[in-house]
């Protein structure tokens, strides 16, 4: 597996893990599917959420202005993002 | 009711209600009218270390109400409940929604603890594990999450209050609701009132022994204290006349609220019941009603043995020589207390005889109390079709009393 790829499946389980989605499992996540609204559905607290969990996971830092619809559109771009700052 | 003079009465237009009979006013009505009770095992959580081991929980709700209700998954129990009640209340009131954002609408709700079960399970999980608790549970921990649940799903722009007096909120909710109705503040209001099973509520009145090992017996000689129930239940309140004119069929005449405190004891009643006496005469007083045309009561009744002595003593104080004739209904015996939703749900019961022309039994546990000679309805439901009015109290904690009457709809001539 490459490293994004890794990145992506790591995203992914920490989706389904830390915001206790009922139902869903990592492999049912498409990469290029929207987190929000359509597609998975989250709202703004699981944006909150998911935030705190990918900085504990990947040693990084999410700065607010960061949380906006590009990064946060989908596992792929959100994959693009981690793997430009670890 | 004189020609010149506005009518200023509020009709009961909708009822919808959830507790451990069932989701729904067809199963509660069914099940109130079986006088069995609805209280027995309960698997919420755990517990095996307290002394009492019963409760009336309610089962998991219809898979169709989650699809209906968007951002279900960020309700607690409580919420879910509300927001049940609401929509069925609203349904059988025949009420369109969402509301028209300028319509006078306002949502009056009582509880007592909100989301406080969510609130524990988050804790518990951060005890065992800082980093996998979650904090999105506290999200609907305020006491006020039900009612405002209700009011973000209905679309209610209005006044949304939540009042939270321990085991009188649910009716206290509902006296500031017809005060609002009938001043015009609102058109409608949505009042009512939810709770769900949690453990500080279990722990709590475990710990003050006021909780009966046996499902709970109001009135009864042996009785040894209250059972745990949950759920909501929510009343559409508006002016009779408008309800008329829009073709709705009253349910029953809301027709007064009172309300008093005995300043006495942090939890025990005042045993005079004086607090209690001066509760059903205001609201009494509000109703312009007699004393006399009260013909049956649903009592606060919780089963411990202070409250429903000092209940005894109220009646006696109000109703002299009528108390010990006057028809009792005792529906925490059936559905369990409801803490700060029991006088929403008690309210519900109370529309729900005089609309049926019959009051609901309970099982006949143990002896009658010769301290208590009271006519509590056993065994069968009582035929009353004449009741003209009845009144259901709620005597809680800090010594907060509260007292609804609601009159028999007999149509437009009356």
């Amino acid at each position: 597996m490459s490293e994004a790829a890794a990145t992506t499946a790591r995203i992914k389980r920490l989706i389904v893990d830390s915001l206790n989605l009922e139902g869903v499992r990592p492999e049912m996540i498409e990469d290029e599917a929207p987190l929000f609204g359509e597609g998975l559905g989250l709202d703004s607290v699981d944006a909150l959420e998911l935030v705190v969990a990918l900085e504990k996971e990947f040693g990084i830092r999410i700065k607010s202005q960061e949380i906006g619809r590009e990064v946060f559109s989908s596992v792929s771009t959100l994959s693009q993002f981690i793997e430009g700052r670890t | 009711m004189q020609p010149d003079q506005p009518d200023r009465r509020v009709a009961v237009t909708g009822v919808g209600a959830v507790c451990g009979l069932g989701w729904g006013i067809p199963p509660l009505w069914a099940g109130l009218r079986a006088g069995q009770p609805g209280i027995g095992p309960f698997q919420r959580f755990d517990h095996s270390q307290h002394r009492t081991h019963l409760a009336a929980e309610v089962e998991a709700p219809p898979a169709t109400l989650a699809r209906a209700c968007p951002g279900w998954r960020r309700l607690s129990i409580a919420d879910r409940f509300a927001l049940f009640a609401a929509l069925e209340a609203a349904e059988t009131a025949g009420l369109a929604m969402p509301f028209d954002e300028d319509a006078e609408i306002g949502v009056y709700f009582g509880s007592s603890t909100g989301g406080m079960y969510e609130s524990e399970l988050f804790f518990a999980e951060f005890l065992r594990d800082p980093r996998r608790a979650r904090l999105s549970a506290l999200i609907p921990q305020q006491v006020n999450a039900p009612g405002d649940a209700v009011a973000r799903h209905l679309g209610v722009t209005g006044p949304v209050v939540t009042y939270s007096s321990a085991c009188a909120s649910g009716a206290l909710a509902l006296g500031a609701a017809l005060d609002a109705v009938r001043s015009g503040e609102v058109e409608v209001a949505i009042a009512g009132g939810s709770d769900s099973l949690c453990q500080l509520t279990y722990a709590g009145f475990n710990s003050l022994r006021s909780v009966d090992e046996v499902p709970c017996r109001p009135f009864r000689a042996g009785r040894a204290g209250m059972s745990f129930g949950e759920g909501a239940a929510v009343l559409v309140l508006e002016p009779l006349a408008r309800a008329l004119a829009r073709g709705a069929e009253p349910l029953a005449v809301f027709a007064g609220a009172g309300a008093s405190c005995d300043a006495h004891h942090m939890t025990a009643p005042d045993p005079s019941g004086a607090g209690a006496a001066a509760a059903l005469e205001a609201a009494l007083a509000d109703a312009g009603l007699a004393a006399g045309t009260i013909d049956f009561i649903n009592v606060h009744g919780t089963g411990t043995p202070l409250n429903d002595a000092a209940e005894w003593q109220a009646l006696q104080r109000v109703f002299g020589e009528r108390a010990g004739g006057m028809p009792l209904v005792a529906t925490k015996a059936l559905i369990g207390h409801l803490l700060g939703c029991s006088g929403a749900i008690e309210a519900v019961a109370t529309v729900l005889c005089l609309r049926h022309g019959e009051l609901h039994p309970v099982r006949r546990d143990g002896e009658a109390d010769p301290e208590l000679p009271v006519a509590l309805v056993l065994d069968e439901p009582l035929p009353l079709a004449g009741a003209r009015a009845a009144v259901s109290t709620s005597l809680a904690f800090g010594g907060s009393n509260a007292a609804l009457v609601f009159s028999r709809w007999t149509g437009p001539a009356a």
